[in-house]
């Protein structure tokens, strides 16, 4: 008996098209491990900042080289996403914007949100 | 088997899917209250930035953060692990580690709370 199931059985990444909803669940999921890894860094951050005031200093200092901006930012866009995409999920939870079109239009709206947001801060600070 | 405190396989879960969402209500609301604090009126020097996170509900608010952020990135963790590692001996290892590692960051953070205290 052969399969008559037509469907493809290759996972190939490469030809897969994941949909922009499954773009941004896989990445709440990346940005939620990441934003975690990077838990010791902060909290070592806050220790040393609220120390006395020449750590204070050591650590304004080190935000102000370029590689601490650049894991700044990343760090920003990281956790903006996974927060935008939170919420579109609690409202998803609560059978809101629960349609293909909405859910569709929302997970565009969270990227562009999150990205739009590290802008404005990059801007306004 | 009967085993204490267990919950029926329709029930499993519940809890953890209950706790995720409540404690990213929390977490999101003291995030977007910090980032307004340091953007309307960031702390110029050491004695303004410690004044702020001395004070009482500031403190509070904070200790309350950490709880719920550690419960919150706990049951992100475990549900990774248990989609992604299938090797029991492995998943368990992992989650100890996590386990470990969330529960130091807490007793760490707890003890920046106290030396803070005005």
């Amino acid at each position: 008996m052969g399969n008559k199931n037509k469907r493809p059985i290759f996972l190939n990444l490469l030809r897969i098209r994941l949909p922009v909803t499954g773009v941004v669940s896989i990445l709440h999921r990346v940005s939620g491990v990441l934003l975690v890894l990077l838990l010791p860094p902060a909290l070592l951050l806050l220790d040393r900042s609220l120390a006395d005031p020449d750590a204070f200093e050591a650590c304004r200092r080190l935000m102000s080289t370029l590689p601490a901006k650049v894991l700044w930012f990343v760090a920003l866009w990281l956790f903006v996403q996974h927060f935008l995409n939170g919420i579109r999920h609690l409202l998803l939870d609560l059978d809101i914007c629960i349609d293909r079109e909405c859910a569709r239009r929302s997970a565009w709206l969270a990227l562009a949100g999150s990205v739009l947001a590290v802008v404005a801060f990059g801007i306004l600070r | 088997m009967n085993i204490p405190g267990a919950r029926s396989s329709s029930q499993s879960g519940f809890i953890e899917w209950l706790l995720q969402r409540l404690t990213s209500v929390y977490v999101a609301g003291f995030a977007v209250y910090v980032a307004i604090v340091l953007l309307v009126c960031p702390p110029v020097d050491f004695e303004a930035w410690r004044g702020w996170f001395g004070s009482g509900f500031v403190r509070l608010g904070w200790a309350l953060f950490v709880v719920l952020l550690l419960i919150h990135a706990w049951i992100g963790m475990r549900s990774v692990f248990m989609d992604y590692l299938h090797p029991l001996w492995l998943r368990l290892s992992v989650l100890v580690l996590t386990a470990t590692g969330l529960l130091a960051l807490g007793f760490w953070a707890a003890a920046i709370l106290l030396r803070v205290a005005p």
